[in-house]
């Protein structure tokens, strides 16, 4: 990945790009040269810093992490002093370590790519062709909300994590950045980013750019958090602390301190989803689908419609008295490789009734109606292999998607548009090869795609050809 | 060469309910891939068993014994099953889509349409090398795509990706 100094064109730099128009090319500037970003040669468009605060802001960021790493246990081995001194010298470690990166990044936009130079000793610069460009996010930690910062976030596909987070810019910056990237990015957004730019720098604002298709109550998204698994059984932990510390008395600060910690990361999750749902707006604007949310750290998400690869509806278990859904979409980009799936700007609708819900998948993947799909469960033999939940596997072919339904007690349904299937398989083990069946997978650019389940054999195949003739038809038809 | 249970140059998968069997037409790979997946059995074999036998010299615990038995047998197994195994992979080339098969136990089918292509990867280490051989595989966007086919002659290889390239190209479109 590193370029050695004296090459001229670095890593990266291959992609031929057309010349912006009437300019000639401009030759890459030499790396070894001093910042080349106030006025760069001829016509070539300088090389911009990241803002100069984030510094401090990863500085800060590192802080809770070291704390974090240094545990209870650190604390009560060494003292608080000690504690305090350990936590800033490494805090102070990391911060110096920002600056220095701080001061080696830049960026700047060079025809129809976005290059990002970064590293002291191994330089890097990256070019992110935005014809590829997936899907892009303003992400603002709470922070950065107080310093007025924001941080961008590009999704290409390949990457095997969020490329290039330009963290941070002003949120002026990163709205106007933002627009232009898709701007660029060609098609998407005919007239999208025009009004975005005013609309969007006002930060506080939480409505997103274009016709505004449906927000999350914030009353529904507390209770649909307190009908989680997690905050269920959170009496129960709580009890058994209080149980524990009564009865057998010796246990020490440390003991209690860590089990009230242990248990806060169980409930971790749905307080971060209130956290990050807090708020939820969805609006179309023209092909883009604007998502904005979040409590501490707001996020405005923009995903260009024809880059949605998966809707998937979820109905859990203790929501089924509400009627509630969730609805994700996935696109190409986020990898699954991506454990945190905080970062995965896939969430469409956090918690909704089912007539928000088919709603907004009318208006994700057009002509789909989320009350009538036709789904057709797998022949009675399948129950030798999944004899409680056969009645709710299902698959069936809708006009414009391929439909999966799965789940007995959280009920899940993934809906892949024929235009994004990569590849069609068919696969079959060994029970199944007995009872004569076989699940056929849609496989797709970001996210797990859909699978019938336990299909009769006959009907498998069909299915398969079906799918693969339907794919090639959609992508035809565009 | 050996223990060919269905005869013929496409073996049949699924047998009578093999797919689509008018319209496509499967291709074998080389039986010399046995030879291939049969020394690297045989190596990886000889590790595993050397490493129990050394065990069992020293400790003269019977569960060495047990062990190194159950080795032999594992191998010998799965000698059998590459046998089969290599004759159940095939390959079709469909005016849109390339079809690739494999798998005794877990059977599957590949579906693969030539405009969803990434790119091509020809390989051959040196043990294939060594019985001329090479692997195709067809790379897609989704992670899931399982499109390989080995046991290729390097000039059937080139002649398969340069045809998958071309006609990936043709109708590029990508995601």
């Amino acid at each position: 990945m590193s370029a050695d100094r004296p090459v001229p064109p670095p890593e990266g730099h291959h992609w031929p790009a057309p010349p912006p128009d009437g300019h000639p090319w401009p030759a890459p500037p030499p790396h070894g040269q001093p910042w080349p970003w106030d006025g760069g040669p001829g016509g070539e468009e300088p090389r911009r810093r990241l803002h100069p605060l984030s510094p401090a802001l990863h500085g800060a960021k590192s802080l809770v992490v070291v704390i974090a790493g240094l545990s209870w246990s650190t604390l009560s081995r060494v003292g608080l002093g000690w504690f305090a001194a350990m936590v800033a010298l490494l805090a102070l470690g990391a911060t110096v370590l920002a600056v220095i990166s701080w001061y080696n990044t830049g960026y700047q936009v060079v025809g129809r790519e976005l290059r990002v130079h970064e590293g002291l000793l191994w330089r890097r610069t990256r070019a992110i062709p935005l014809e590829r460009l997936q899907a892009v996010e303003v992400v603002r930690p709470l922070l950065a909300q107080l310093t007025g910062l924001a941080e961008l976030r590009l999704e290409v596909v390949g990457g095997g994590k969020t490329e290039a987070p330009l963290a941070y810019l002003g949120v002026g910056e990163a709205a106007a950045l933002r627009g232009r990237l898709l701007d660029l990015a060609g098609r998407v957004p005919a007239t999208g980013p025009a009004p975005a730019g005013p609309a969007v720098p006002g930060g506080g604002s939480a409505e997103p750019p274009g016709r505004p298709l449906h927000g999350v109550r914030n009353n529904d998204l507390l209770v649909s958090q307190l009908l989680t698994p997690q905050a269920f059984l959170l009496p129960f932990g709580l009890l058994f602390v209080v149980v524990q510390f009564l009865s057998a008395g010796s246990w020490s600060f440390i003991a209690v301190a860590s089990t009230l910690t242990a248990m806060a990361g169980v409930l971790l999750q749905p307080v971060r989803r209130v956290l990050d749902d807090w708020n939820f707006r969805l609006a179309r604007d023209d092909d883009t689908l604007r998502i904005r949310n979040g409590l501490l750290e707001t996020r405005a998400q923009t995903v260009p419609l024809r880059r949605v690869q998966t809707v998937g509806v979820t109905w859990p278990l203790l929501w089924r008295p509400k009627g509630w859904l969730r609805l994700r979409l996935e696109v190409a980009g986020y990898s699954g490789a991506e454990p945190d799936d905080r970062n995965r700007p896939d969430r469409l609708l956090p918690v909704g009734d089912r007539a928000t819900g088919e709603l907004v998948v009318a208006e994700v993947l057009p002509g789909v109606r989320l009350a009538e799909l036709p789904t057709t469960a797998p022949p009675r033999r399948a129950r030798w292999l999944r004899p409680l939940s056969r009645q709710a596997l299902g698959a069936g072919l809708d006009e414009r998607v391929f439909v999966a339904r799965s789940g007995l007690l959280t009920r899940r349904l993934a809906l892949v548009p024929y235009a994004r299937i990569q590849s069609v398989r068919v696969v079959q083990g060994p029970v199944q090869r007995r009872l004569r069946l076989a699940t056929v997978h849609a496989d797709t650019a970001g996210g797990a795609g859909a699978a019938a389940p336990h299909r009769d054999l006959a009907e498998a195949w069909v299915l398969a050809a079906e799918l693969a003739e339907r794919a090639h038809a959609a992508r035809r038809a565009r | 060469m050996t223990g060919d249970e269905n005869g013929g140059p496409a073996p049949a998968p699924a047998g009578p309910l093999e797919p689509w069997p008018d319209t496509v037409r499967w291709q074998p790979i080389s039986r010399d891939l046995i030879w291939v997946e049969l020394i690297r059995l045989a190596v990886l074999l000889g590790v595993v068993l050397v490493g129990l036998a050394v065990a069992w010299a020293f400790t003269g615990a019977r569960a060495f014994g047990v062990a190194l038995a159950l080795a032999v047998l594992a191998g010998a197994w799965r000698a059998v099953t590459i046998v089969r195994a290599v004759g159940a992979w095939g390959y079709a080339e469909r005016p849109d889509d390339l079809l690739v098969r494999h798998g005794l136990l877990v059977r599957r089918l590949s579906i693969v349409p030539y405009s969803r292509m990434q790119f091509v990867d020809v390989s051959a280490g040196p043990l294939e090398r060594a019985f001329d051989l090479a692997t195709v595989q067809l790379h897609t966007a989704a992670a899931a795509s399982d499109a390989r086919v080995p046991g290729l002659r390097p000039a059937e290889a080139s002649r398969l990706r340069d045809r998958l390239t071309a006609l990936g190209e043709d109708r590029a479109e990508g995601l």
